[in-house]
C-alpha cells in the first residue's frame, strides 16, 4: 500500500470476497475488505449446505476447524400433494467421500471463521460499513465511497451480494427482474441433537438434506428444504419472485402451511424457533450473467449471479468460493503486469470458463424454463401420489393390475406430455 | 491541554441472552458482546473535545475478556486506550471495577476529566462513576446531559427528576453522563482504519497496586423476570360500559391496584 491506496478494496465479506480476500493476502497484497453488517455473516443466509469441493480445494481439511454443523450422508426427495407424500430415500458412504461431501453451515458462524482465516492471512476487514458508490475515473474503477470517506484502490472486487447495487454503478450489470430471482425464507428450529439424530436415523455429526416439490409452493417453480444442523433444524422454502401472491397466500402463510403439512410437521415437532430470516437468491443461470469485469474491477459470487438453478434447489456458495479464488488469481496475474485495465482482467473469465463454474451454468442453462413446466411441481407429485396410493391403499375392493391404474393416471397429464417432459428434462440434465 | 478519560463496560449484547423454561433461567450460549450503550455516549463526549478543542483523550476498560473491544472502541475517538484483561474480573461488583479503573487512571497520571455512562447496560447500577471520584478524591457529578470544559474545571448541566440543576467547579472531576448528551458515532471506513494504527497499553493487576481482589459481593443465580398476564375479561357477553366500568373496579381493589 501506498500511502493511502491499497491493491485491492473488497466490498463484501461473504464466502466469495473473504476467500479472494484470503488468497490476496497471502500473495502479500494490501487488501481491505469492506462489510455492511455489524460482523461477516451477519446479513447473509443460506438454505443450508455447502458443498465442500472448492473451499478443499484452498482449505484443505477446512470442515476441521470451521463452524460447520454436519456432514450430508443421506439425502430425501419427496413429492407432495395437499395431504400425502411420496418419498425417494438415498443414503450411501459415497456422499460422506472427501472432496465430494457437503456440509450443513450456519452463515452467521461460518462466514465470521472464513472472514478471520482472511484476516489471519493479512487482510484488513471493516466491518459496519456500507460502501455507497465507486470512484470512477475515466471510465476505471479506482476505488469506493463509504459516507463521506474515498478509499483508493488499484483494483475493486464487488462481492456485494444478489442486488449488487456497486455493479450497476459500474455499468456491468441491469436492475434485477422479479423472475430472475427466487425469494428464500427459513425458519432455523432448535431441537436436541439426539432428538435430530433419532428422528432423521443419524449417528452424531451426521446430517440429513430433505427437498420438497409440489404442495409446498402451491404448484408454482420452487421448492422447500430441510437441513439438519447440530442442534437445529433449518427448514424453508424457495419460489421465484415473481411469483409471489399469485395463489392468494402471503410467503409467511406459505411457509406456516408448508410446517403444517403432514409429512413436515412430525419433524419439527417440539422444536423451538430460534431464527427468521428471508433473501433473494439469483436463479436466472446464464441469462442473467453480467459483464464479470471492467477497468479496474470484477464482480463475484451473487453479485455475479453465479448460482446453478435446478428448479426445486439453488446452490451458490461452492461456486462463490471458485469465482472469489478466480478473481484473485487474475489480480495476482494483473498485479504482475502493473495493469488493471479490462483486457487484462479478462483472464477471470478465462478462468471461470475454464472451471466447473460456467460448464455447469452452460449444462443447466435450459433447465429454468424447462422447470417452468408447472406440471412438475403440480401434476407430477400428484401422479406419484395417485400410483401409490391404488398399491397401498386396501379396502377390500378388487385390485386392478398397476399397470392399468398407473397408465390411467399417466393419461390424465396426458402420456405425449408425458414423455416429452422425460425427453426434455433428460436431455437438459 | 487537558487529558480526558472515558471509561466503558464489555458487556453481553442483551438481544442476544435467551430466557429459558418456567425456572427462566438465561442461556448465554450464542452472545456477542458491545460496548455499553451509555459509554458509547462517554466516548462521543471524549472524542468530541478531543476533535474540536484538541485535548487528549484515552479510553480506559477492564474484565476478563476485554481485548475484542480494542479495535471498536479506538475506531470511536479515543487515541489511545490503557486497559486490564484478567481471568480474575470474570466476576466482579462495582466496587472491584471502580477500583482497577481507579488503578489504571491513577496509572496514566493528571487526568483532568474522566467520563462514564451513567449506569451500565446489563447491571446498571450507577455505582462505578461515584465511587472513582471518591477513589480519585474527585469531584463526582453525576446525570449529565450537557458538559462544556472551562478554564481550570467544567460546567455541566444535570438532569434531575425534578428540574435541571446547572454547576461549575474546579479541579479534576468524574462525570457520568445521560444518553440525552449526544448521539453516539457510526464509525466510518477512515475511523475504523485509523484505529488499527492507534496504541493500547495493556497493564497487569500488580503494575495499578492491585494483587488480590476481594469480591465482597457473589452472584448466585440469575434468572428472567416476566410479567404473567391474568387474563380477565371484563366486558364479556354484552355487559353494559357502567356495569363493566364498576366490575373493573371491584378487580383492581380486589388486586390491591387501587386503594
Amino acid at each position: 500500500m501506498s500511502g493511502d491506496i491499497f491493491d485491492c478494496i473488497i466490498v463484501g465479506a461473504g464466502p466469495s470476497g473473504s476467500i479472494a480476500g484470503y488468497l490476496l493476502a497471502q500473495a502479500g497484497l494490501e487488501v481491505l475488505i469492506i462489510e455492511r453488517g455489524n460482523f461477516a455473516g451477519s446479513k447473509n443466509m443460506t438454505g443450508g449446505r455447502l458443498y465442500s469441493h472448492s473451499l478443499e480445494k484452498i482449505i484443505p481439511g477446512f470442515s476441521k476447524e470451521a463452524p460447520v454443523e454436519r456432514r450430508v450422508i443421506k439425502e430425501t426427495v419427496t413429492m407432495l400433494t395437499g395431504d400425502s407424500s411420496v418419498s425417494l430415500d438415498f443414503q450411501s458412504e459415497l456422499l460422506g467421500e472427501e472432496k465430494k461431501d457437503s456440509y450443513t453451515v450456519l452463515r452467521a458462524d461460518f462466514d465470521q471463521w472464513l472472514a478471520s482465516k482472511a484476516e489471519e492471512a493479512g487482510a484488513i476487514l471493516a466491518s459496519g460499513v456500507r460502501v455507497d458508490d465507486l470512484i470512477i475515473q475515466d471510465g476505471k474503477v479506482t476505488g469506493v465511497i463509504a459516507g463521506e470517506d474515498e478509499m483508493e484502490a488499484d483494483v475493486v472486487i464487488l462481492a456485494d451480494g444478489v442486488n449488487s447495487l456497486l455493479a450497476q454503478k459500474a455499468g456491468l450489470k441491469a436492475e434485477l427482474k422479479p423472475d430472475q430471482v427466487a425469494v428464500g425464507i427459513k425458519e432455523v428450529i432448535e431441537l436436541p441433537a439426539n432428538v435430530i439424530e433419532d428422528r432423521f436415523n443419524l449417528n452424531p455429526g451426521e446430517g440429513a438434506a430433505r427437498l420438497f416439490v409440489g404442495d409446498c409452493t402451491k404448484g408454482k417453480i420452487g421448492g422447500g428444504f430441510l437441513y439438519t444442523n447440530k442442534n437445529s433444524i433449518s427448514l424453508g422454502l424457495v419460489f421465484t419472485l415473481s411469483d409471489i401472491g399469485t395463489e392468494g397466500l402471503s410467503v409467511p402463510q406459505m411457509l406456516e402451511e408448508f410446517k403444517q403439512h403432514p409429512a413436515v410437521k412430525p419433524l419439527i415437532k417440539g422444536g423451538k424457533l430460534v431464527e427468521y430470516s428471508g433473501h433473494l437468491v439469483p436463479e436466472g443461470g446464464l441469462t442473467m450473467l453480467p459483464k464479470l469485469y471492467g477497468d479496474g474491477v470484477l464482480v463475484v459470487g451473487d453479485a455475479a449471479g453465479l448460482v446453478i438453478n435446478a428448479g426445486y434447489t439453488v446452490r451458490g456458495m461452492d461456486l462463490a468460493i471458485a469465482s472469489g479464488e478466480a478473481a484473485a488469481q487474475a489480480v495476482i496475474a494483473a498485479q504482475e503486469k502493473g495493469d488493471y485495465t479490462a483486457p487484462n482482467l479478462a483472464h477471470y473469465k478465462n478462468l471461470l470458463d475454464n472451471s466447473f463454474i460456467m460448464r455447469d451454468l452452460t449444462k443447466y442453462q435450459d433447465f429454468p424454463i424447462f422447470m417452468e413446466n408447472h406440471r412438475i411441481f403440480k401434476q407430477y407429485p400428484q401422479l406419484a401420489v395417485d400410483i401409490f396410493k391404488d398399491l397401498y391403499l386396501i379396502d377390500g375392493n378388487p385390485l386392478k393390475p398397476l399397470k392399468k391404474t398407473a397408465l390411467s393416471h399417466m393419461k390424465k397429464v396426458g402420456i405425449v406430455n408425458l414423455l416429452k417432459d422425460a425427453w426434455k428434462g433428460g436431455k437438459i440434465l | 491541554m487537558k487529558k480526558i478519560v472515558a471509561c466503558y463496560k464489555w458487556v453481553v449484547d442483551e438481544a442476544d441472552i435467551r430466557v429459558e423454561g418456567k425456572a427462566r433461567s438465561l442461556n448465554f450460549d450464542r452472545i456477542k458482546y458491545k460496548i455499553s450503550e451509555y459509554d458509547r455516549n462517554a466516548i462521543e463526549v471524549g472524542a468530541s473535545f478531543n476533535e474540536k478543542q484538541g485535548c487528549q483523550f484515552l479510553a480506559v476498560t477492564c474484565g476478563a475478556n476485554v481485548e475484542a473491544s480494542l479495535k471498536d472502541v479506538l475506531s470511536r475517538g479515543p487515541e489511545s486506550i490503557a486497559y486490564v484483561n484478567d481471568g480474575a474480573l470474570e466476576e466482579t461488583d462495582s466496587s472491584v471495577t471502580s477500583k482497577v479503573l481507579a488503578g489504571i487512571i491513577k496509572k496514566i497520571g493528571e487526568v483532568d476529566l474522566v467520563i462514564c455512562g451513567e449506569g451500565s447496560s446489563d447491571g446498571y447500577s450507577q455505582q462505578v462513576g461515584p465511587r472513582l471520584a471518591a477513589l480519585l478524591g474527585y469531584a463526582s457529578v453525576t446525570f449529565v446531559n450537557k458538559l462544556e470544559l472551562t478554564e481550570d474545571g467544567i460546567r455541566a448541566e444535570r438532569k434531575l427528576e425534578d428540574g435541571v440543576e446547572v454547576v461549575e467547579l474546579t479541579g479534576p472531576a468524574v462525570v457520568t453522563v445521560l444518553p440525552d448528551i449526544n448521539k453516539p458515532r457510526i464509525p466510518s471506513l477512515k475511523q475504523i482504519l485509523a484505529a488499527k494504527k492507534k496504541t493500547s497499553e495493556k497493564l497487569e493487576l500488580a503494575a495499578i497496586g492491585l494483587d488480590s481482589l476481594a469480591l465482597k459481593q457473589k452472584t448466585l443465580d440469575v434468572s428472567g423476570t416476566v410479567m404473567e398476564r391474568k387474563n380477565i375479561q371484563i366486558n364479556s357477553g354484552g355487559m353494559t360500559i357502567e356495569e363493566a366500568a364498576q366490575k373493573l373496579v371491584q378487580q383492581l381493589k380486589a388486586d390491591g391496584s387501587l386503594a
